[in-house]
């Protein structure tokens, strides 16, 4: 990264030592060696991979992204290209770059979990990430797996039995009880909890078509109008957890970031900003973190404050 | 705030067997070789080039493919068309001698960049290519403007490509810049041959959201968005590619490397 030589960005996360707390989210770029590379010149201090499955995917026929005032609605339909290309990116990244990559990971049931976490395993990745939340598969795949505590803990203590690296479970926000979840992941054996997926599925409309915009009909719902959401969820959630949070959902400048760290998230995903401010945003909000600990005076990220919890009624 | 919009086709005018190109009066500015994502609500948003411009409406030259490409080209006067865009950066027209190479519908946006480079007072040639006479599209506009207009047809005479034929005019006449657009095979082929001339190409990948986040259409090593920072390239930029002439990725993401090249490495 081109900063100064500052070091206050520097965080430590589950014994990796990190360039910046930022998070390059699954499913945003992260498709080849290639664009690991340029997300981690771009800033991010960690970058996670496309969410891989057994087989390869091709995903949704388009328009699979639409934008609207608050946003995007995405229905990408996790394309991908099978877990063994994918951890071969993996590998050539690692090579050329020696950093850590956060290997995202997606099956709908658990014995294909623990077959993609002991290939996994094998590869050259830092972390693994179990996606159990992406709602825009919900058709071929019935309710997200995050929206039930037993499906979760289930599946994490399958794949924390194959798994020699740290496994961060990934949860949707279209549940019910968040606490109760992201606890039930951590009980089963969970390193960290990634806060939040897309929130929905959302709907929008051309009315002079009169048509779904998306040709999926429905998409999730991510970028500036979900980050109250994802504010509260991980303020919820870091307040009854051990393991950290990387917290994520429309995070957009410095200030948004710095919310999302005192919300409780010890590292911070970055994906929609990307469409609407271009990809220089990283380093802005790079910028505006470094900002603000010089301005309060707090000498690292890690150092920012939580908020406090307030009472519950 | 919102980069989509949705159009009816205010004209359409056939290219020989394989190819129309659609007007639509769609307000938007549109550089040479910036493209629109283009969706007919019957499934399927691709990208295409903006072949003409003038006074607000846009032309789009669509050449038969697979299925997409097929419905979209048979489509009429009046029907709706949705288009996210202008996307991608531009070719940069130079005032100079311009040397345009067109494989295929690679030829879409070189007939926007000839006009551009004419109004800016550079001189222009025009070399096109594609299997058949037939589908040479564009020829009739070309050969209306002030240039040196050239085009082969691979299952005539000599069986020249566009390559073939654009080496010969630069053993002619040495050009001060050349631009190209086309299939990547003709693209890797053409480079060899233009030992330290400056050049910019047009690149194509398989794009989905085609604003830079979904990472389909990223080349290898630096991870550079062909949908963003191209799909028109520098020398410079290309010369870094190690996927260039040998490899893209589908809808997957999976590689697939182009005939003659070999994996490995
Ligand atoms: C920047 C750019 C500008 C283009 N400009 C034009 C143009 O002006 N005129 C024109 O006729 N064509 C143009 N194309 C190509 C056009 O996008 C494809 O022909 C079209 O997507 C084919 O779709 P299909 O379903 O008919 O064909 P398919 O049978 O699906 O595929 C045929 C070919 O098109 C490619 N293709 C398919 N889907 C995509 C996609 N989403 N993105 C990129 N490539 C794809 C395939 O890899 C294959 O090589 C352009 C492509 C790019 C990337
Ligand atoms: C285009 C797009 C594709 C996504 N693909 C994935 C994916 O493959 N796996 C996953 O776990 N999350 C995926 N997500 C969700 C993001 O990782 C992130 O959780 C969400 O977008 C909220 O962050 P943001 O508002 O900063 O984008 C995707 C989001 C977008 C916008
Ligand atoms: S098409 Fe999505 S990054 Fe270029």
């Amino acid at each position: 990264m081109n900063h100064s030589p500052n070091h206050s960005l520097r965080t430590e996360f589950l014994g990796q030592s990190l360039p910046s707390p930022l998070v390059l989210p699954s499913g945003i770029l992260g498709m080849s060696h290639g664009s690991l590379r340029y997300a981690l010149e771009k800033g991010y201090g960690l970058v996670t991979t496309k969410s891989l499955s057994l087989s390869p995917r091709e995903g949704h026929e388009g328009p699979v992204v639409a934008r609207f005032a608050g946003g995007v609605l995405n229905s990408l339909g996790l394309c991908n290209p099978g877990i063994d290309e994918g951890l071969r990116e993996v590998a050539r990244f690692v090579e050329a770059t020696g950093a850590p990559v956060l290997v995202s990971l997606f099956a709908v049931n658990r014995p294909d979990f623990v077959e993609l976490a002991r290939r996994a395993c094998d590869g050259a990745g830092s972390f693994i990430e179990l996606n159990l939340s992406c709602p825009n598969v919900m058709d071929e795949f019935g309710v997200p797996l995050a929206a039930s505590r037993d499906l979760v803990a289930d599946i994490v203590e399958g794949v924390k039995k194959v798994c020699r690296l740290p496994v961060v479970a990934k949860l949707s926000p279209n549940a019910l009880d968040l606490p109760s979840i992201a606890l039930a992941a951590q009980e089963a054996g969970a390193d960290g909890v990634t806060l939040i997926n897309t929130l929905g599925p959302g709907l929008l409309i051309d009315t002079t078509a009169r048509k779904p915009v998306l040709h999926p009909r429905f998409g999730g719902i991510s970028g500036p109008a979900i980050l109250p959401l994802a504010l509260k969820i991980v303020h919820e959630c870091s307040g009854v957890l051990k393991v950290p949070v990387i917290g994520m959902g429309g995070v957009s400048t410095g200030d948004d970031a710095v919310q999302m760290l005192m919300a409780g998230a010890s590292l911070v995903g970055v994906g929609t900003a990307v469409w609407l401010s271009g990809i220089g945003v990283v380093d802005e909000i790079n910028l505006g973190i470094r900002e603000y600990l010089e301005r309060e005076g707090i000498p690292s990220v890690a150092g920012i404050p939580k908020l406090e919890t307030g009472h519950e009624r | 705030m919102n980069d989509r919009i949705t159009v009816r086709i205010a004209d359409t005018r056939p290219e020989g067997p394989k190819a129309t190109t659609l007007y639509v009066d769609a307000g938007m500015e549109v550089l040479p070789g910036q493209f629109l994502m283009v969706a007919d609500f019957a499934g399927g948003e691709k990208p295409f080039s903006v072949s003409e411009a003038e006074g607000g409406r846009l032309g789009i030259t669509v050449r038969e493919y697979g299925p997409f490409s097929r419905r979209l080209r048979s489509m009429e006067k009046g029907g709706l068309l949705s288009l996210r865009g202008p996307y991608g950066r531009p070719f940069t027209p130079r005032p100079g001698d311009c040397l345009l190479v067109g494989g295929g519908s690679g030829i879409a946006p070189l007939h926007l960049l000839a006009r551009a480079i004419l109004a800016a007072g550079g001189r222009v040639t025009v070399v096109s290519g594609a299997r058949t006479r037939d589908e040479i599209l564009l020829g009739d506009r070309f050969r209306r403007l002030p240039l040196d207009y050239h085009e082969t047809a691979e299952d005539e005479g000599e069986g020249l490509t566009a390559v073939d034929l654009a080496a010969r005019v630069m053993e002619r006449k040495r050009p001060d810049f050349v631009y190209a657009a086309g299939p990547e095979g003709m693209l890797a082929a053409l480079r060899p041959r233009l030992g330290d001339l400056d050049y910019q190409f047009s690149l194509e990948r398989y794009m989905k959201c085609g604003v830079g986040i979904c990472g389909s259409c990223t080349c290898d090593p630096t991870g550079i968005r062909i949908c963003v920072e191209g799909p028109v390239l520098d020398r410079d930029r290309i010369e870094e590619l190690e996927d260039f002439g040998r490899y893209k990725r589908d809808a997957s993401g999976a590689r697939v490397y182009f005939p003659g090249a070999l994996p490995g490495a």
